[in-house]
């Protein structure tokens, strides 16, 4: 229909919104430019999606642009990496310039038909791009007045934040519409670009050294791209992602789909990658909300899944299921240990999208619909969970989960949100958890006897999520009975608007599950993929088990009022905690000790360092992670 | 004339209304079993019933106002879970629900300042973690027998679960154990109070609320317990008689062991569990392929 407009609309208006955000230092103009860009981002995105899917030709001058863009790039990697006089970064970037450069003018370069392509894929990524990483940018507004305001910086860096959060936005729009592998690096690129600028913002120390660790590792996934770019040219005879997908898997395609897998770990974080996306947490709360949720790490989820059909049953596939298990696996356990909110958020990231290449890689109908939707919702959580714990970070000034205790006294509001956000991570009938049901009927019907060791990963990996949720959970629910509201809990509009709009959209598609997989999910599973997932009035149906989700969420409000009846009925007074008889009459949080000094009672985190120091799980990690690579690219050359 | 096809329909129905006195006559037979292990008379098996209807009737204290609300979650979510299995629904999905039902203990635990039911519920937490994964193991080696997920398929197999799966059984002791807070796993809390942590989890609950509390823990032990019956689906008297010879061999662990940390607790249900479990999986498998 309007193809051309809408593509221009969700790449090119967030760009140009970008560098006007740029050009323009003003408080108020940055507020309208924002808000302007989200109602034009989720409009075109629904629009695209009521439209469907459609293949376009844009105007040639746009290859010159990309070319002369790319090389740009390149060159101002180079550029970043002689300023910190910084190895990696210099000879990853070179690695790339010079093939690149030889790849467009020594060989010609190579042309696609059609250059974009939409298809239902690209639409559900749009959608999720556009709602969740607008509402992210929105947010951003009053985050970054807070942040400023607290590190008292002078002259305000926000025009610079802004430009890049939103060519993030427009970047991935690029990346899932192109058909061409070269424009898929370049939009890559973009966004390694974005993610090394947005996480060296507050330009301390830290947060140079992260940003050029975040660099090193995408542009090594970047390599692996133009790897897969070369093999496709000069032994595959095309970089057009429909006509890759399409041929049969010959081992050299397959060693194509190998180079891409590995750079699709990269950007999504996947062991032994996994530590530039936990040193992302040193950037502004929004950057880590977008990164994690809706934009970057989805970028290698969205590739995977892009050519997942096209090495079905492979060697392939079921390695690169055995590198997102081992990463769910290892993630879950490590955030037991870890104290810092956005740590273990950043660890639940990575092992969710561990599990999701586990789905895309077992690569049976349902596995690929179980990593669709684990996607959609957890883009939704996720970003929320982000959200909330930068605002209550900004209120309680401490970012330590064990210093989160009582939370619930102190901002209820937030606090109610946050929670509603990590339930849906981990309790069913929430979609994560239905995602993960799906999974888990997936894996045990995976043609493979590498079947059980997944499971394996997967229940342990399982059990750690529950463990790191809950403990943390349970601590922001903590009462004492001293616990006091924190002034006044007043959210500005952005806050509010980004918020509500994530919980309710978390609340309503997790009820509404049924429908989500069949106006979203079923339709995305690519050609050949049948699907015995009924979702009905009732429950969803596989051809293994059902999962009752109208009654279940029936149960669930049924079981919470007859609860709140049974309270109001017997209603009781409210009692100090037992502490042998030791209470003091007006500290009811303090007990008398038999040296009779006041002690006040106090608990501390769960955490296991004696058991597993995280350090070590962390090094271990990344070594297997290397061999388990290492074993996925051998299966593909043997 | 009464319609006994219709009639049959209603058995999943009575079934979950009776979950919570089954489980309350267990929890009678294990004091008065315990008590005669120990040489003692033991109370009356109805004990557990008047104990229930007294703590109802007492004068309410709680420690915040959300714990009675938590403390019927995690009945009614129990009850929830039995109803999956009594109308034969998915087992993964019950083994959720249980994971709900019991987070609401600890959550309502965590949601005073109390110092032992705090560490009563982070000891719970990791207890979650024991048993957990076994559990889910247990029911996807049911899977590669009957195909499904669902309950009701294990009714369609012509022979015994126990004959295909008998490490797999094994295995739910150590899962029985630690659900039923018995020695040497009691670790969260147990029957009785010990001075280490009083009575852990349940140490904040009081009168009505311990009362919900104890329906909770009376309904998931008449749903693992049915569970292991299903072992034997073929013949429903077998079943039960297979659940009694578990529930009794817990019970005599629970009195010949005393209680051991939780890194052993959850060293042991692993290893024992996975083992016991994997063994039985790649058994079937080799004979499948043997027999080919």
């Amino acid at each position: 229909m309007y193809g051309d407009t809408l593509i221009a609309l969700t790449v090119g208006f967030p760009s140009l919104a970008g560098i006007l955000c740029y050009a323009l230092n003003n408080r108020v103009a940055r507020r309208l430019i924002v808000a302007l860009t989200a109602v034009v981002l989720i409009g075109s995105s629904i629009l695209l999606y009521q439209g469907g899917g459609f293949e376009y030709e844009p105007a040639p001058v746009f290859d010159y642009v990309v070319l002369i863009l790319d090389l740009a790039l390149l060159v101002y990697f180079l550029y970043a990496g002689l300023k910190y006089s910084n190895w990696l970064v210099i000879g990853l970037a070179a690695l790339q310039l010079f093939p690149v450069a030889y790849f467009e003018f020594g060989l010609g370069g190579m042309s696609v038909e059609p250059m974009i392509v939409v298809n239902e894929l690209s639409i559900m990524m749009s959608l999720i791009i556009s709602i969740v990483g607008s509402l992210i940018v929105v947010y951003a507004l009053s985050y970054m007045d807070e942040h400023e305001h607290h590190l008292h910086i002078e002259k305000s860096k926000q025009p610079r934040f802004f430009f890049f959060m939103l060519l993030l936005l427009g970047a991935m729009h690029g990346l899932v519409f192109s058909n061409s592998l070269y424009w898929v690096y370049f939009f890559w690129e973009v966004t390694t670009l974005c993610s090394y600028e947005l996480i060296r913002h507050d330009n301390t120390e830290i947060a140079v050294k992260n940003s050029l660790t975040a660099l090193w590792m995408n542009l090594l996934g970047g390599v692996g791209f133009v790897a897969a770019i070369y093999i496709g040219f000069l032994f595959v005879g095309t970089i057009s992602l429909e006509e890759l997908t399409k041929r049969s898997a010959a081992p050299i395609s397959l060693l194509l789909f190998a180079t891409l897998a590995f750079a699709a770990f990269t950007k999504s974080a996947q062991f032994p990658f996994n530590k530039w996306l936990q040193g992302a947490m040193v950037a502004p709360t929004p950057v880590s909300a977008l990164l994690h949720s809706s934009t970057m790490v989805n970028a290698g989820i969205f590739l995977i899944l892009r050519f997942a059909p096209a090495f079905r049953g492979t060697p392939l596939s079921y390695g690169a299921a055995l590198v997102g298990a081992f990463t769910f696996m290892i993630t879950a356990v490590l955030a037991i240990n870890e104290r810092v909110s956005k740590g273990i958020l950043a660890y639940s990231t990575i092992g969710n999208l561990g599990l999701m290449i586990l789905c895309a890689g077992i690569n049976t109908p349902l596995s690929y619909a179980a990593a669709l939707t684990l996607l959609v919702f957890h883009s939704v959580s996720k970003g929320l969970l982000f959200l909330c714990a930068g605002v209550i970070e900004n209120r309680v000034h401490t970012r330590f989960v064990e210093e989160w205790e009582g939370l619930l006294a102190k901002l209820p509001r937030t606090t109610i949100v946050m929670i509603v956000g990590m339930l849906s991570m981990f309790l069913p009938p929430f979609g994560m958890l239905l995602g993960k049901w799906m999974a888990i009927d997936a894996i045990s019907a995976a043609p493979t006897m590498g079947l059980l060791i997944m499971l394996m990963l997967v229940l342990i990996g399982s059990a750690a999520t529950t463990l790191y949720y809950a403990k943390w959970l349970g601590h922001m629910l903590v009462l004492p009975q001293s616990g006091k509201k924190l002034g006044n809990e007043e959210l500005p509009l952005p806050y509010s608007i980004s918020l509500f709009s994530l919980l309710s959209l978390s609340v309503v598609l997790g009820v509404a599950a049924s429908s989500v997989l069949g106006a979203v999910v079923l339709p995305t599973l690519p050609m050949g993929y049948i699907s015995y997932i009924s979702p009905n009035l009732f429950t969803i149906e596989t051809s293994y088990g059902s999962f009752l989700l109208y009654p279940f969420w029936v149960g669930v409000v049924a079981i919470f009022f007859v609860g709140v009846l049974i309270a109001l009925r017997k209603g009781g007074i409210v009692k100090a905690p037992y502490v042998s008889g030791e209470n003091i009459v007006d500290s009811p949080d303090a007990f008398m000790t038999t040296a009779d000094t006041q002690v006040p009672m106090q608990v501390s985190g769960l955490f296991m360092d004696n058991e597993f120091s995280a350090s070590r799980v962390l090094n271990y990690g990344v070594v297997a992670g290397v061999l388990v690579v290492m074993i996925m690219f051998l299966t593909v050359v043997l | 004339m009464v319609d006994f096809a219709n009639l049959y329909t209603y058995i999943p129905v009575v079934l979950v209304i009776l979950a919570p006195i089954i489980g309350g006559i267990m929890m009678g037979i294990d004091r008065k079993l315990t008590a005669r292990m120990q040489s003692r008379m033991g109370p009356p098996i109805v004990q557990p019933f008047y104990d229930a209807i007294k703590l109802w009737g007492k004068e309410p204290f709680i420690a915040s106002q959300l714990q009675p609300i938590l403390a019927f979650g995690y009945f009614g979510f129990s009850i929830a879970a039995f109803t999956l299995l009594a109308f034969g629904q998915d087992m993964l999905l019950m083994i959720f629900t249980m994971a709900i039902a019991d987070l609401c203990l600890i959550f309502a635990a965590f949601n005073s300042k109390s110092p032992y039911s705090n560490i009563g519920a982070r000891r719970e937490l990791i207890a979650m973690m024991s048993y957990e994964p076994v559990m889910l193991l247990a029911a996807i080696s049911v899977f590669f027998v009957t195909g499904s997920f669902m309950v009701g398929s294990i009714y369609e197999i012509s022979q015994p679960l126990l004959t295909i799966l008998p490490l797999t059984f094994l295995a739910l002791i150590p899962v029985l154990i630690i659900d039923m807070k018995k020695s040497p796993f009691d670790v969260s809390g147990s029957g009785h109070a010990h001075q280490e942590l009083v009575r852990g989890i349940y140490t904040e609950f009081s009168g009505y609320t311990l009362a919900l509390v104890e329906l909770g823990h009376w309904t998931k032990i008449t749903l693992l317990l049915a569970f292991a019956s299903l072992f034997w689906s073929q013949n429903l008297i077998v079943g039960v008689v297979l659940a009694f010879a578990l529930f009794f061999v817990v019970l005599v662990i629970d009195n010949s062991y005393p209680r051991l940390d939780w890194k052993t607790m959850i060293k042991t249900t692993w290893t024992v569990g996975f083992l016991l479990i994997i063994a039985n999986i790649v058994g079937l498998i080799a004979r499948v392929v043997i027999l080919s």
